[in-house]
């Protein structure tokens, strides 16, 4: 039941934007002047906006000034189709949220194809666009010219009174089909494939997460809905100018919305939305003679140093005081007369839940959690060894990897059989993690092949490689940085060769975390765990995608000699559940204890490979490995 | 010969927006910040300029000598507060942006939002020209682009040549390598953010030699600006100024092949297309990786 | 810990701020209006005989006072402050005093709607006037139609676009400006000897660009096919976007074309841009050019320097020919207004066209309750279509809805001589004579 509060949200703002037109019709406008219309629809516009910007700029990370050039292919929809084309409203809408989809679909085949225009880049890519779009409506009579375009008023559905309650109505709709797209979003694989790729997009494609395809739905919602909101408020300001509408106004203020109402929660752009829009009112209200831009801009700077992850990240942690205290603040002015003013009471009311956001909260002090000196540590061992069979789980045939003129490897060939624990060693540099990354799909290899379970993997995405079976660790523990212990491989569970909900995810992701003895982690967050830890929650992770075959980059560096026990404990564990490994590794005496067979590689070619007793020895690996490196070996 | 013309007049007058674009690229490139509020910074030195330049008898070059220390120190200041608060990439965009904000209105309060300039007689440099052969240049443009060689020269070297800036590049790429150098990379960062409030003071003041200026300018050179950042690569000082003027010529050949206003879709595709081929910049030899 | 706790006080106090600056108007002006209200009457007070009592009278309206176009609204705000103050000194209006609750629409035009709204269904004006700018007057027309508010606006001059029957133009280049600019122009020119060819340069901004083009949609007259009627060569056709940065290259194709006469269609320092460009090919200018709106101080001072007597055009200049025939009030507004502009610090005081245009529009709205001798619109619209408006700056003007209100127009041009801009055409009003391009 708790779990559908956000849908009982929707469905009131629903009934609210259904309703409110009848009942402002009702008070009279003496009570309920048509204003409150107007503010309202802006406060549901910059909701739609800022809404349809977090999906893919909020969830996943993809900063985008792009907004402006979707909202403004909607504004311009409405404008010319109806305008000049004789076109009813909600054809043009439905056309305008099209188009900007189409546009959004076109920078996401271009973007995303590429894992070069990621961050920043992607960011300034999208920043040409209004330009561009700028430039191009000025240019074409058939669009605008550089004259602007008048919207003329849709006739009103004859169930509604005013024309200011239609726009409203029409706006308020898209504001919930945002809003419950965002909410639906963040509770499905939809949403979660975006968390884990705002935190680590190769770590997500490699647990098995369709990345390219997830960001191009992403994007395409958020074009969609941008188009149909822009489109919508077009009619409501009824006279459109290139100028006015592709410039940096709308990206910048849907960022500003979103972050200072937080990017995270599916309702954090809506809560910013009517922190800025009743802000910015109250200050041209306010009549502060060239002030009012002087506070709002130093209030903005002051709320992102406060709260980098904005209101509604603190609004979590108390939402009944939250919500009681912004709903009773404007109740109890208005009625007892202190402030007469609907709005004025309700900005207060805003204002005052703020402040108790950003009081000490209680739960800070201490968390039992952390406060408890914790080692992790799983029980004896139960089965027997696996023994080595003779069916392959994966083989290169003359595998190269070549940077420019740097062969990092050179032509490799290596099987590994079912129940083998292979070891990878050989000094720094000598190709073992490239070849990992290899195996693993990350980049495909120069030339050679690669087959896992008898399918050949070069070319395929490596979401594709890890639903054949493969997994992997890696040597710096990359787990997503914002989702806790138990969602980190919950999400490679629900990206799984059978895809599952979240609620089943988290079910089962106790088991993988009981299996690496991080039970009693599962609701911290990476950031507040050990290295050892972080490196048990990789393995565990790895796991939660049922593989054949765990890649095993350096899973022990930087432990100390207890823990590299307990991890060895739980990679003979990990291998007893019948899964091959490869075990790339530093450390000579784990390798010699876990492995049942070694390969050697120096300077990107096998140099040796055979049993570990026999490999040690062989003076060509004395001389190339322990040589050079024999510290490593200590 | 019109061709020629408009397209190195273009390219001289791009390097003014180089020199716009040089600090913001500094900071973004080397300390991780993405400050709006140079914008403001280069602003502020533009008003400083017509304040100073007429009353006190120093002329817009001789009011340098005010602007460029008190706008070191204002660059620096910001960059005081990205540092205390260790501010994100992205929070600091939006902290800047309520920054420029706010400096845009004060400059405004102060100086009224009419149209301001530099009178004729203190600003000689308006309408004179440089001739070679058959090609005139406008003086201020030829100012900036001499300006932008200068310090592009002066911060290339201090780059490539000194510890302390070895240590920033370390610092713009891995803050953790960084500390290794044993340098104050938070003084450096002061003095690279108060370099860049320098180089705004200069853009500001050239700015004012060769146009009319509105609290609204800063807005106004925000889409140019970035464009220029961009396909010089963040960061890259030399790339910031072959940028400028590749966007000058581009803008200025296209202005008079097609139409001026055509020049602005030009610049902003040829932007997406640098992004698509070459991510880390027109101008950077190796791969940013 | 300590610069965030210190810095959320601060949060806190600014919205408290905020808050409080907003209620203490409330206050001040202890009207039933909700939000806040300029008042500019003080002077009401001490009052002479007859001066106004009662509730106040509150205009409500929008101006550009930040963003892009903050440097003309800084124009329109003294205007309309001065006209304020001199109305209240002078009894009000009805008897009662006026209130003017001006708002920063931030030259946004989604922001105009909003405010509109807001002053009329919220607020309550009892008035209002319009904002200034094109796209601001174009975004307030519907919403005051809607309230069936009497709009009298500064400076939208596309006549056909602006269709409401009670909107009151407050500057007119008559019905159809998009012939009426260039005709006058080339009957000018026709005035001197040698002005065959034509340079168009046109700012893409819809305040200007029908001049050249007309509208993309109607199939109607502008510069580019009038002058050819006329018998003058275009020689050259170059538009531009707002925000140009590319007048090198404009000036270089200008040179090239070598054109008698420029006409720029340009808005704010546009022409400066231009000019400047052009100087600096070797102190370049046409023999003739003509710049559509410029801002007039920038423009005045830098040909001035160049002693270029470049063109423009004008509703009223406080010439001396021109204020003698005018009431002894008008010069009187003028220097109030200047010494005004000066204490705000605008660096060009002279009250000139986008003033008068400012005062026309407060005077309609005045007139029109007057005559009326109430606050109903309906009366206010009707009075003004019957009786007109008596214009301290223009003379009697008549509005037709035929033609959207616009009245026969009074441009002028005038040119920069001798350090000032001196109205020279048509030659019946001129205070002295065109200047060719050989003087």
């Amino acid at each position: 039941m708790r779990r559908d509060r956000g849908w009982i949200l929707i469905l009131s703002l629903l009934v609210v934007v259904l309703v409110l037109p009848f009942l402002r019709d009702a008070i009279g406008s003496q009570a309920f002047p048509g204003f409150y219309m107007v503010l309202a629809f802006q406060v549901l516009f910059w909701a739609s906006q800022a809404t349809s910007w977090n999906l893919l700029s909020g969830f996943g990370g993809y900063f985008s000034f792009g907004q402006g050039a979707f909202y403004g292919v909607g504004v311009y929809a409405m404008a010319v189709l109806t305008g000049r084309q004789d076109m009813t409203w909600w054809m043009a809408t439905i056309i305008g949220g099209l188009l900007a989809m189409v546009l959004a679909l076109i920078v996401g085949m271009v973007a995303f194809r590429l894992r070069s225009l990621r961050g920043e880049i992607f960011a300034l890519l999208t920043l040409a666009l209004p330009f561009i779009l700028l430039a191009v409506a000025r240019l074409s009579d058939a669009i605008d010219g550089g004259q602007g375009v008048i919207v003329p008023v849709p006739p009103v559905p004859s169930f509604l009174p005013t024309f200011q309650d239609f726009v409203f109505m029409a706006g308020g709709l898209i504001a919930v089909l945002a809003l419950a797209v965002s909410y639906w979003m963040s509770r499905t694989r939809y949403g979660w494939a975006l968390f884990a790729i705002h935190d680590d997009e190769d770590v997500a494609e490699a647990i098995g997460v369709p990345t390219f395809s997830h960001k191009m739905y992403a994007i395409a919602l958020t074009g969609l809905l941008a188009g149909l909101s822009g489109a919508i408020s077009a009619m409501q300001v009824g006279f459109v100018t290139p100028e006015g509408t592709f410039n940096l106004r709308v990206p910048v203020m849907v960022i500003v919305i979103s972050v200072l109402g937080g990017r995270r929660h599916w309702a954090g752009p809506m809560v910013g939305a009517l922190y800025v829009t009743l802000l910015q009112n109250r200050l041209q209200a306010g009549n502060l003679e060239g002030w009012s831009l002087i506070i709002l801009g130093l209030v903005l700077a002051a709320l992102v140093l406060l709260a980098p992850d904005g209101l509604m990240a603190r609004f979590t942690r108390r939402p009944w005081t939250i919500a009681l205290v912004s709903v009773l603040t404007p109740v109890l002015l208005v009625t007892t007369g202190l402030v007469p003013d609907l709005i004025w009471a309700i900005a207060i009311g805003l204002a005052v839940a703020a402040v108790i956001a950003f009081l000490p909260s209680r739960k800070e002090a201490g968390d039992p959690a952390r406060s408890a000196k914790h080692h992790a540590a799983v029980d004896e061992l139960d089965g027997e060894p696996v023994p080595v069979g003779d069916g392959v789980v994966m083989e290169t045939v003359d595998v190269r990897k070549h940077f420019g003129g740097l062969k990092a490897v050179d032509g490799v060939s290596i099987q590994v059989k079912e129940g083998e624990i292979l070891g990878l060693v050989g000094p720094n540099g000598s190709g073992k993690t490239t070849l990992v990354n290899l195996i693993s799909g990350f980049f495909p290899p120069t030339s050679g092949t690669i087959e896992v379970g008898g399918v050949g993997t070069v070319g395929l995405s490596p979401h594709k490689i890890a639903h054949l079976g493969v997994a992997r660790t890696y040597q710096i523990p990359r787990p997503f940085a914002s989702l806790t212990v138990r969602d980190n491989v919950a999400v490679a569970i629900m990206f799984g060769r059978e895809p599952k909900s979240l609620a089943a995810a988290r079910e089962e992701a106790e088991q993988h975390l009981g299996f690496v003895g991080l039970s009693d982690r599962a609701d911290a967050l990476p950031g507040g765990v050990n290295l050892h830890e972080r490196q048990l929650l990789e393995m565990a992770r790895a796991m939660a995608t049922k593989p054949k075959l765990l890649l095993l980059d350096e899973a022990l560096a930087g432990l100390n000699p207890v823990e590299i026990d307990n991890a060895v404990q739980v990679v003979r564990r990990i291998h007893r559940s019948g899964v091959s490994i490869v075990l790339v590794e530093h450390l000579l005496r784990v390798v010699n204890q876990l492995a049942t067979r070694i390969v050697v590689l120096d300077q990107g070619r096998v140099l040796a490979s055979g049993p570990p007793a026999q490999v040690m020895t062989d003076p060509a690996v004395v001389n190339a490995y322990l040589g050079r490196s024999a510290d490593a070996a200590g | 010969m019109e061709q020629i013309q408009a397209a190195v007049s273009g390219a001289l007058q791009g390097s003014l927006f180089a020199l716009m674009a040089l600090g913001l690229s500094l900071t973004w490139g080397f300390l991780r910040v993405i400050n709006l509020a140079h914008f403001g910074i280069i602003l502020l030195g533009a008003y400083l300029t017509i304040e100073l330049a007429g009353p006190t008898g120093l002329g817009p070059l001789g009011s340098l000598l005010v602007t460029v220390p008190v706008l070191f120190v204002a660059g620096a200041v910001v960059h005081l507060v990205f540092d205390r608060f260790e501010v994100s990439e992205l929070n600091s965009l939006l902290i800047s942006y309520g920054l420029l904000i706010v400096i845009i209105q004060v400059v405004q309060n102060v100086w009224s939002a009419d149209f301001q300039r530099l009178p004729g007689d203190i600003n000689p440099y308006a309408t004179q020209s440089v001739r070679i052969g058959d090609l005139i240049f406008p003086l201020p443009t030829v100012m900036a682009a001499l300006f932008a060689l200068v310090l592009v020269v002066a911060m290339k070297y201090f780059l490539d040549k000194t510890y302390a800036g070895r240590a920033l590049q370390a610092f713009g790429q891995d803050r953790e390598i960084a500390s290794a150098f044993g340098i104050d990379h938070r003084m450096l960062g002061l003095l690279l953010a108060g370099a860049s409030g320098a180089t705004a003071a200069i853009a500001g003041m050239l700015f004012t030699l060769r146009g009319t200026v509105t609290p609204d300018s800063a807005l106004e050179w925000v889409g140019l600006v970035f464009a220029i950042v961009i396909l010089g690569g963040i960061g890259n000082v030399a790339g910031t100024l072959w940028a400028g003027l590749l966007v000058g010529a581009v803008s200025g050949l296209v202005a008079i092949v097609w139409t001026p206003a055509t020049s602005p879709l030009v610049v902003f595709t040829l932007v997406v297309l640098a992004l698509i081929f070459r991510p880390q910049g027109l101008f950077r030899r190796k791969a940013a990786h | 810990m300590r610069p965030t706790r210190l810095i959320s006080l601060l949060v806190a106090l600014a919205l408290i701020v905020a808050a409080c600056g907003g209620d203490g108007g409330d206050a001040t002006t202890t009207t039933a209006a909700g939000g806040t209200t300029t008042t500019a009457g003080e002077g009401g007070t001490t009052t002479t005989a007859g001066g106004p009592s009662g509730d106040p009278i509150v205009v409500g309206g929008s101006l550009s006072l930040t963003g892009a176009f903050g440097a003309t609204g800084v124009i329109h705000r003294i205007a309309g402050e001065l006209f304020v103050e001199r109305l209240n000194d002078a009894g009000g209006l009805l008897g009662r005093p006026v209130v003017w609750d001006v708002r920063d629409d931030e030259s946004v035009t989604d922001n105009v709607a909003t405010l509109y709204e807001q002053l009329i269904s919220q607020e309550g004006v009892d008035l209002i006037i319009g904002p200034y700018a094109t796209p601001n007057i174009q975004a307030a027309m519907p919403i005051a139609e809607r309230h069936g508010f009497v709009l009298p606006q500064h400076t939208a001059v596309l006549a056909p676009t602006l269709n409401y029957s009670c909107q009151f133009p407050a500057w007119s280049i008559g019905y159809t400006p998009n012939e009426f600019i260039p005709h006058q122009l080339a009957d000018a020119m026709e005035s001197l000897d040698g002005i065959e060819t034509v340079a168009v340069v046109t700012n893409q901004s819809g305040s200007v660009s029908f001049v050249s083009y007309g509208r993309p949609d109607v199939d109607e007259p502008a510069a580019l096919e009038i002058f050819p009627e006329r018998g003058f060569e275009v020689v050259a056709d170059i538009p531009y976007p707002p925000g140009n940065t590319e007048w090198d290259a404009i000036a270089t194709q200008i040179r090239s074309a070598d054109p008698d006469l420029v006409m720029l269609n340009g808005l704010g320092v546009d022409a400066n841009g231009l000019m400047e460009a052009m100087l600096a090919l070797d102190g370049y200018l046409p023999p003739m050019m003509f710049a559509l709106f410029p801002a007039p101080g920038p423009l005045l001072a830098l040909a001035a320097e160049n002693d270029y007597g470049i063109l423009s055009v004008t509703m009223f200049e406080p010439n001396d020919t021109v204020l003698e025939g005018l009431s002894a009030e008008a010069a009187e507004i003028a220097q109030e207004f200047a010494a005004r502009a000066a204490d705000a610090g605008v660096p060009y005081t002279t009250f000139e066209t986008q003033a008068a245009a400012s005062w026309n529009a407060w005077e309609i709205l005045i007139q029109g309750v007057e005559g009326a001798g109430s606050l109903d619109h309906q009366a206010i619209c009707d009075y003004l279509h019957e009786n007109g408006a008596d214009l301290t700056f223009v003379g009697h003007v008549e509005f037709d809805p035929e033609k959207n209100n616009f009245w026969e127009t009074n441009q002028m041009l005038k040119q920069v001589q001798d350090g000032d801009w001196v109205v020279v055409w048509p030659e019946d009003k001129a205070a002295a004579p065109l200047r060719g391009p050989s003087n």
